[in-house]
């Protein structure tokens, strides 16, 4: 809820002696006035576009041919070698092929997404505005497998300076999520879920600063999850990012450090892990609708080199 | 040997259509020196074999002088192992290759060494104008697994002999012979003393400015043919057929190989269900940036490679 707090905009005198009076009363923060803030599932999304590119192994061809100005289908073919679990500490490759068909209809009020494999794996999204402020979405995985799918209704309020959120999932999963402005740069929020059939339930808190420079956000669960962020835009074309895990219940900490770089002609990201892990994800536009992929991801510490290369068609 | 056939020259003008078709005949005392026998498929194999690789290859060469230069190159990728199922197993590998290469008009040496203890020597030296001297040896950490061999090649005016010496008591030796100038004849023995084999071959090449086509067949077994056509000043063809006559292994593969400004394309397609291709394309004076691919679709096994070459 906004604070009652009116504060009148001081009328400036005609001397010029009072213009530094006015411009710090115009800093004053207008509390009726704050800006919708990001809705709570993509709290970390600076630092996650900039630190977790979709590295591959192999190759990957993507086609997508758009039939008309709402509907487009895709193409998409994978062929490399894929990890298996094995007994030994050892990581085992097959290789693998697959060819994923996927169709998009994309309206202002109504966005379908669907994409089906051939190993077998439906995945299906709807996204759907019902009024001006409520918005329904819907996620499914389906697969071959029994007990392995799943599917999940989510309905959201987008208040004026709040966002709202009402989550239920099949196995009876409910959650709910709720964040705040409170200034116009700072966010709170705060979310909690119930999963029936694994019978637990937890309680988180987030928190996001933001300026035209930075992003810096924390996020705490009680699942024993904290994780701290921070991205700086150092300039139009670079921006660095930092992330920090720590699982509480397994002593797990996880630092990363990455930048970004957005060129004119390709997009350069790359990170490194306390891990030792160090991954560089390339996109090269070779021509309009014709971009190149190169993926690299070195894990030095369990041995494991994975190079990928790539070629997106069309828009 | 060059048989004694001597053709003069024709004088006149309204003799000319004759005076060409004489200066058609072959002049069996001038016939061009052969390739050497062992490089008798060499354009087929530039076009059909090139290095195929899966994973990250990066190499950098050093030029310290005119004539030395030293080579880094470092891969990482999956390697295939040997397993008992008919599946691939890949597993991670990465290894780190040092090399140092002199290189003088009468002698040349090159030697390698990888981090997993394998060495690699050659050694190419001219002592006469005519005869030259060629030395390889890998050893590797594993016992008896390491080998060494020596050759003697005698270049005559239309012929070259070799002689060969190895390790595990292997001798070879070969002879090649221009009989015209498109077409030349040769043959090989070989006898291994560690396993007990001996053999014997022949081979035949016969090309142009515009095609090559070889024939090879040998008592181990082996009938190789080979073409290759030159299209044009950028597009060559090549075809080869490989058959066992012991196994019963028969390997046909067809491929493409376009020589453009800036980079260099080659694919293949073959009986066995394989295709591959491989792109090395110059980014930059001493910049290649290097694609492999191989699709085995009879085993289900894909390869898919890139690198970077950095240096002369």
């Amino acid at each position: 809820m906004a604070a009652a707090l009116n504060v009148p905009l001081t009328t400036s005198t005609t001397t010029v002696t009072t213009i530094p009076q006015m411009t710090k009363g115009e800093e004053k923060v207008d509390y009726l006035n704050l800006p919708c803030p990001i809705p709570y599932e993509e709290i970390h999304r600076e630092a996650l576009m900039s630190l977790k590119p979709e590295l591959f192994e192999g190759m990957r061809f993507d086609f997508t041919k758009g039939l008309n100005q709402k509907f487009s289908l895709s193409h998409s073919v994978f062929m490399g070698p894929m990890e298996i679990p094995s007994q030994s500490s050892e990581t085992i490759k097959i290789p693998a092929a697959h060819y994923e068909f996927g169709a998009n209809f994309i309206d202002p009020k109504l966005m379908l997404f669907g994409r089906i494999m051939t190993d077998g794996r439906l995945n299906a999204r709807v996204k759907c505005d019902l009024t001006e402020n409520l918005s329904l979405k819907a996620n499914s995985q389906l697969t071959n497998e029994p007990h392995m799918s799943h599917g999940m209704v989510s309905f959201d309020y987008k208040g004026k300076d709040y966002r709202t959120q009402f989550q239920l999932g099949n196995g009876a999963l409910f959650g709910a999520n709720y964040i705040q402005s409170v200034t116009p740069h700072l966010s709170f929020g705060g979310e909690v879920f119930w999963a029936g059939q694994h019978r637990k339930s937890g309680i988180g808190y987030a928190a996001r600063y933001n300026t035209d420079k930075m992003v810096a956000t924390g996020q705490v669960a009680s699942t024993g999850l904290v994780a701290l962020s921070y991205v700086q835009k150092v300039s139009e074309k670079v921006s660095l990012a930092s992330d920090f895990m720590y699982n509480y219940m397994s002593k797990d900490v996880t630092a990363s450090f990455g930048y970004d770089y957005i060129l004119r002609q390709c997009r350069l990201r790359g990170k490194i892990d306390s891990n030792g892990c160090a991954a560089a994800f390339l996109e090269e536009r070779l021509n309009m609708g014709l971009n190149f992929i190169l993926s690299a991801e070195l894990d030095h510490r369990k041995k494991d080199y994975k190079f990928g290369f790539g070629l997106t068609v069309g828009e």
